[in-house]
């Protein structure tokens, strides 16, 4: 179970370049719940999930997952609960190292590496048949580079790395947006057999609303650091992929609204 | 014989300088000037301890731990205080210079009546082949003196062990996480590897075979002065690019057999070079223009090739 308890972050304060990324941000994901994220560029969803792997320590409030306070955990130490499959498929893999260390890395997230073996019979077996699983003919192709293989391709590798070891918490921020439509479905496909299987308590980010609304049991949608709506239950069932276009587009009337309420107040007031 | 012998014995101890250049400019994209001072803190050591009476074998041992602390603390320098990672080397190099001359008392370190590997080794030579000390060995029809003969084989043993032994440890779980730590940081730190941790480890590691090179070289050649490193880090980057060259291939036990070759061959052409009246000053300069061109030389040719094939529809 994660809890996100009124967290703030803004980048560059008191500089002309201040952006308030995070506002007072509140989230409880039961474990096993599947929260997708949606909302326009900027809107602090790659931000949130930072947050919550760590990659900056936010300003304000509280983290809390599987029952640990890790506010002021380092990035690195909350991996051992983490697994994360990143926008850009050149992120989430070593591309000078081969698919098989690439897995055998994965397979020893936030553990103690030692000076044994980081390869051997054993484990090459088993990320064989895991690799077999993904249906993409890599079994055969264990010892190359990683770098050698298509985006789809690395991105369905870093999924299988992030699931390895069953994490309390799977970020996935767009991880499908760099790659064709073809690849982008497998990918999707294989996420969600992944999350049905080990039940993974996940959250998501994407543009997509058709992947919004088809996937996960939660619709959460972020407007300048702030969670806008919230949908679940009976609501979210509901929810079609044009109701999330509107929100889009009231959202968008009613910025219009705003900067143009503002640029008045200016002429007649400045 | 002797002079190709010598500049083996040199090139074989000076593999392990490219060896820790390797680790740290190629594994980690760390340009690490620290090299400079460890190389002649891992001589100045191992010189005063030996100068000392101290067991030469402790006193290399000693040597190597200095060139760990010194890699420890640029590492620190780097990770803790976020100083850039050409700045932390500089910084640590130019302090190692006065600490250097602190470890030997003077510039200068004279080993010629002490007790050396060098010597165990010819000592090992004569005892194995029943030979009396500074004799010549026939070698296959060469005359070799007994000491060069026995510090080349010494070297090459020892070369090709902490070869194996770098290999190998590439090839654990810590070394994979290293490789990877230069790869895509990013991604390590996301399978819980502490990334700063990893990036001093392996500073330590490189500079403590760097200081270990140093160490060799000062017994070998007799002594150790406080204006040995200079330059040694575009030396052995020139060896690591020759390597590179020579075995075309990104696989690490052929890169790092690459390193070892490509010191010895550089050492060879420089000894050949020097014979036929290269003015030894200008050695750097030529050094920093090779490895100059090095470095140059493959994005100036892939400029080139397309430009030779371009459509016309692209001109
Ligand atoms: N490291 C950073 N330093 C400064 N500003 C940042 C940083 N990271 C994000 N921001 C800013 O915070 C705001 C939120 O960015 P974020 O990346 O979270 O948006 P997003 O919702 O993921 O958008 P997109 O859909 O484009 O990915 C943006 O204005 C962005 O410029
Ligand atoms: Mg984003």
């Amino acid at each position: 179970m994660l809890t996100i308890a009124n967290i703030t972050k803004t980048f560059n304060p008191g500089t002309p370049n201040e952006v308030r990324a995070l506002r007072d941000v509140s989230l409880r994901l039961e474990a096993g719940s599947f929260l997708l994220i949606i909302g326009t560029n900027g809107s602090g969803k790659s931000t949130l999930l930072n947050a919550v792997a760590g990659t900056f320590l936010p300003d304000l409030g509280t983290l809390t997952l599987a029952g640990q306070n890790i506010t002021r955990w380092a990035e690195h130490r909350r991996a051992k609960l983490i697994g994360r499959v990143f926008q850009n498929p050149f992120s989430g893999t070593a591309p000078n190292m081969s698919i098989a260390e690439n897995l055998a890395m994965a397979a020893r997230r936030g553990q103690p590496r030692g000076l044994g073996w980081a390869l051997n019979h054993k484990l090459k077996a088993e990320l064989r048949d895991r690799i077999r699983s993904l249906n993409m003919g890599l079994e055969n192709r264990i010892d190359n580079a990683i770098g050698s293989l298509s985006g789809g391709q690395r991105q369905a590798l870093t999924l299988l790395m992030a699931s390895w070891l069953k994490p309390e918490l799977l970020l996935l921020d767009e991880h499908t947006a760099a790659l064709d439509p073809k690849s982008a479905d497998q990918v999707i496909r294989l996420t969600h057999d992944i999350i049905q299987r080990d039940k993974l308590t996940t959250l998501m980010v994407t543009h997509s609303m058709q992947q919004a609304v088809h996937l996960g049991d939660r619709i959460v949608m972020m407007h300048r650091g702030q969670v806008l709506h919230d949908l679940q239950g009976a609501e979210r069932a509901r929810v079609r992929p044009e109701d999330l276009l509107k929100r889009f587009d009231d959202v968008r009337r009613r910025e219009q609204l705003d900067s143009t309420v503002a640029e008045m107040l200016q002429r007649n007031y400045v | 014989m002797t002079l190709l012998i010598g500049a083996t014995t040199i090139g074989l101890i000076l593999a392990l300088l490219a060896m820790g250049v390797y680790l740290s400019f190629r594994i980690f994209n760390f340009p690490d000037i620290t090299a400079d001072g460890s190389i002649t803190l891992g001589a100045a050591v191992t010189a005063i301890l030996i100068s000392n009476h101290v067991d030469p074998g402790l006193a290399t041992l000693a040597g190597f731990a200095g060139g760990v602390l010194a890699g420890m603390t640029t590492g620190l320098l780097h990770t803790k205080f976020k100083i850039n990672g050409l700045l932390s080397g500089i910084l640590v190099m130019t302090a190692l210079y006065s600490v250097n001359l602190h470890v030997m008392g003077k510039s200068n370190v004279p080993l010629l009546n002490e007790t050396t590997l060098a010597t165990q080794a010819e000592n090992l030579g004569m005892k194995w082949l029943h030979v009396a000390a500074d004799s010549d060995l026939n070698v296959f029809g060469w005359t070799v003196g007994l000491r060069d003969a026995a510090t080349l084989v010494a070297m090459l043993l020892l070369v090709g062990f902490l070869g194996m032994l770098l290999y190998l440890f590439f090839r654990t779980n810590l070394g994979t996480a290293m490789r990877a730590t230069g790869d895509n940081p990013q991604m390590i730190r996301a399978l819980g590897v502490s990334v700063d941790f990893i990036i001093i480890l392996g500073l330590a590691l490189s500079n403590g075979l760097i200081a270990l090179s140093g160490s060799l070289l000062a017994q070998y050649q007799g002594f150790a002065d406080v204006q040995m490193g200079i330059g040694m880090v575009v030396w052995g980057l020139a060896s690591v690019i020759i390597g590179e060259a020579l075995v075309g291939s990104s696989r690490i036990g052929l890169l790092i057999t690459g390193a070892v070759i490509g010191s010895v061959l550089f050492r060879l052409l420089v000894a050949i070079a020097l014979r036929w009246g290269l003015n030894p000053n200008d050695l750097k300069l030529i050094t920093a223009g090779f490895v100059f061109v090095a470095l140059v030389a493959p994005a100036f040719l892939r400029k080139l090739k397309p430009a030779a094939t371009a459509k016309p529809s692209e001109a």
